[in-house]
């Protein structure tokens, strides 16, 4: 969208609702990163200093809560959201403006590896959202289900070392702590090299914070929705997502 | 002359400097210090149970003979502590010199107390009434023995050392009151005790009472909830009130004009517009610069009590926030006690603007009537309801002052409470109990205030600020 002279029709991909969700998750889980690595290696001095910089472990502690807390009720927003889309706007959740993973997704995931090793001359029609952007939204929607399990059991052990045996809580240590490392290796290294570092939208994809796409783009990375688009006769404007 | 005159003051500073030096070498050394047993004597290692049981017979080599005790007022108090009943205890793998830190030396007396703060957080658990007993040491509420006193000396209640006959008792029980329960409530507020309680159990703060006081995130006495409520029902006819009409020529689909309606926000706020929307916000919300081209006056008096409220709202949202992330510090405690001498001046000075300026208002409306001035009855409900609320609160700190037995160096920080105070202290009108109730009609006056709020004039305080931003106007 850069340097661009023409007036170009505008096509909106995420609704306001779904970029404040996401501006909140992406400093709430820079927030629960930094906190979370700075007490789960609390013997290191950066980690010290960071700490003390933020006022000392309790404070830590508390901002780290905060931080997952205003995680969670994303989460909540998000299934709100599917609730919403089902029975207020008749939507199908199996359908291609969803999310949600279908039969279809396996078929484009075989014919977009094909392209990749050479095998067909172009990628699938992908519709609304391709696999692997299903695959970041899936990962991070039922990692922050693990978490907060694990989290809450290490929020309040006692209540919960009355109903499962105390080894309970140091197997949340460890799974709250891997599964820490797989999400921020995922989130900060796959998922924003996925979205940023692709040739046609280097050096940023700024989709998820401006909502708008050109309909040059929607040919380009969603040819099965432009399609879909322009079959219903549905002019350039907001779509119901 | 010049370098005499140096001269004389470089001595004069030599003898100041040895005179304070003298001072403090001597105050240091006036109070004898006593020797610490550990000093010299092996700590055992107190984060084993190894250790702290060790510790712990230590103790017991002579505090579990029948015949341990002490002297209190020239008769013998028993120091007897039972090994199989602290063994029950909630406290039987710490050390007794973990919570009795003072003791291991000689002269072997505990002056200090029991020091539970240097485990337990001050405000754990429930900071509200935490806030509210700060000057109550913690054994008072925490053990089982009944009987309280208030130390004049130091303006704190303690756990007395005799009953209510006089008689020496002793607390070498160790038992820990059950606080589920309510009863240990009333060891203290009950009618004429002598510990300055009120008589009635009052309940927590609600949230809603964080625009004036510090107040923990709980929904307190049953009223709260009921006001929130019939606001929200409010806020969502409002809302949905709004929503009816048309948003840029949509006029069916409530979805699509929340989706335009959000977009076209959205796309104020991440552009070059905010800023003359921020500087709309900080000359017209902030300053209020339209209510000062209507006339000074009007500006004056809408400035009491809109500057009070708002001062009030963020230095009790601040206490909130240093409570959660700090609640140890002295900053925190300071800012939640209402004693304090910075949080007592600053609330009756606050408290007093918003009074003078409800006054002057419906003085103006009633009395000295400009022609500018229209009544009407939204205004008046609104004015009288602030003002109510503010005479109910002056009203509950003179009687606590009163009642608390405050002493006046730590009261007249609260200048309006402490003569309110003085005057109620002519007559006794049971101030004991009459704070419960006064109590219940301030909160109440608080609870119609947010039920009221998105109906009558008080919307305002939402509505204009949301009006004056829509209709900024650019460079």
């Amino acid at each position: 969208m850069r340097g661009q002279t023409v007036e170009q029709p505008i096509y909106w991909r995420f609704n306001v609702l779904h970029r404040v969700v996401h501006l909140v998750v992406m400093f709430a889980f820079i927030g629960v990163g930094l906190t979370g690595f700075s007490i789960a290696f609390s013997s290191w001095g950066q980690a010290q200093t960071f700490v003390w910089l933020l006022g000392g472990i309790d404070s830590v502690r508390y901002l780290h809560r905060f931080c997952a807390v205003l995680l969670y009720l994303c989460v909540t927003t998000e299934i709100l959201w599917v609730l919403y889309f089902k029975l207020v706007l008749r939507g199908n959740l199996l359908g291609p403006n969803s999310i949600c993973f279908s039969r279809r997704d396996l078929r484009y995931f075989r014919q977009h590896m094909g392209y990749i090793l050479g095998r067909r001359q172009a990628p699938p029609p992908f519709d609304r959202f391709t696999w692997w952007e299903k695959f970041d939204y899936w990962t991070l929607f039922i990692g922050m289900q693990t978490m907060a399990l694990t989290g809450l059991f290490l929020w309040f052990p006692e209540f919960f070392s009355r109903y499962f045996p105390g080894v309970f809580v140091n197997l949340a240590q460890v799974l709250h702590f891997d599964e820490a490392v797989l999400a921020v290796f995922y989130k900060f290294f796959i998922h924003t090299s996925v979205r940023h570092l692709r040739p046609e939208v280097y050096p940023g994809d700024w989709v998820i914070f401006t909502g708008k796409v050109t309909k040059e783009t929607m040919m380009r990375a969603h040819p099965g929705e432009w399609a879909a688009l322009n079959a219903s006769q549905r002019g350039p404007g907001l779509g119901d997502q | 002359m010049k370098p005499r005159l140096q001269t004389s003051a470089a001595a004069l500073c030599a003898m100041a400097f040895c005179f304070m030096a003298f001072w403090m070498v001597g105050s240091s050394t006036a109070q004898e210090e006593p020797s610490e047993c550990l000093d010299c004597h092996r700590q055992r290692n107190l984060n084993s149970n190894e250790g702290v049981l060790s510790s712990q017979r230590f103790c017991y080599n002579c505090h579990q003979e029948p015949g341990s005790h002490g002297d209190f007022r020239a008769s013998k108090v028993s120091l007897q502590v039972k090994p199989e009943y602290f063994l029950t205890s909630p406290h039987r793998y710490v050390a007794c010199v973990q919570c009795h830190t003072r003791v291991a030396q000689s002269p072997h007396r505990a002056l200090s107390g029991v020091q539970c703060a240097s485990c337990h957080p001050r405000m754990y658990g429930a900071p509200g009434t935490h806030a509210e007993h700060q000057r109550v040491r913690c054994e008072a509420c925490h053990t089982d023995s009944p009987f309280v006193t208030l130390d004049a000396a130091n303006n704190q209640v303690k756990l007395a050392h005799t009953n209510d006959k006089q008689a020496p008792i002793s607390l070498a029980k160790h038992k820990v009151t059950d606080v589920s329960r309510q009863e240990f409530c009333s060891r203290c507020h009950v009618s004429n005790n002598q510990v300055g309680a009120p008589t009635t159990v009052l309940p927590s703060k609600s949230f809603v009472c964080i625009a004036c006081h510090y107040s923990p995130l709980q929904m307190g006495s049953p009223v709260f909830p009921v006001a929130i409520i019939i606001a929200t029902m409010g806020v969502v006819g409002t809302l949905a009130f709004w929503f009816k009409a048309s948003v840029q020529g949509e006029v069916a689909s409530v979805h699509r004009k929340v989706q335009l309606g959000s977009e076209a926000v959205w796309s104020k706020v991440f552009s070059w517009e905010i800023f003359p929307i921020l500087k709309t916000f900080f000359f017209d919300v902030l300053l209020q610069r339209r209510i000062l081209a209507n006339g000074v006056s009007r500006w004056f008096i809408h400035s009491l009590i809109f500057y009070s409220f708002f001062a009030r709202f963020a230095l009790s949202f601040l206490a909130l926030f240093l409570q959660k992330f700090s609640p140890e510090s002295e900053l925190t405690l300071t800012l939640v006690s209402k004693d304090s001498s910075f949080v007592a001046t600053f609330n009756d000075l606050t408290g007093g603007f918003i009074l003078a300026g409800v006054i002057w208002a419906m003085g103006r409306r009633f009395l000295t009537k400009p022609e500018y001035v229209s009544t009407q009855e939204q205004d008046t409900i609104a004015l009288v309801i602030i003002g109510l609320v503010t005479l109910s609160g002056f009203l509950l700190e003179g009687i606590r002052l009163l009642v608390g037995q405050i002493p006046p160096h730590v009261a007249l920080s609260a200048f309006f409470g402490y003569a309110i105070s003085r005057l109620f202290s002519v007559v006794d009108l049971g101030w004991q109990s009459m704070y419960g109730y006064i109590w219940y009609v301030h909160a109440l006056l608080w609870a119609l205030f947010i039920a009221y709020l998105p109906f009558g004039k008080l919307k305002h305080i939402f509505t204009t600020p949301l009006s004056l931003l829509l209709n900024y106007k650019r460079g």
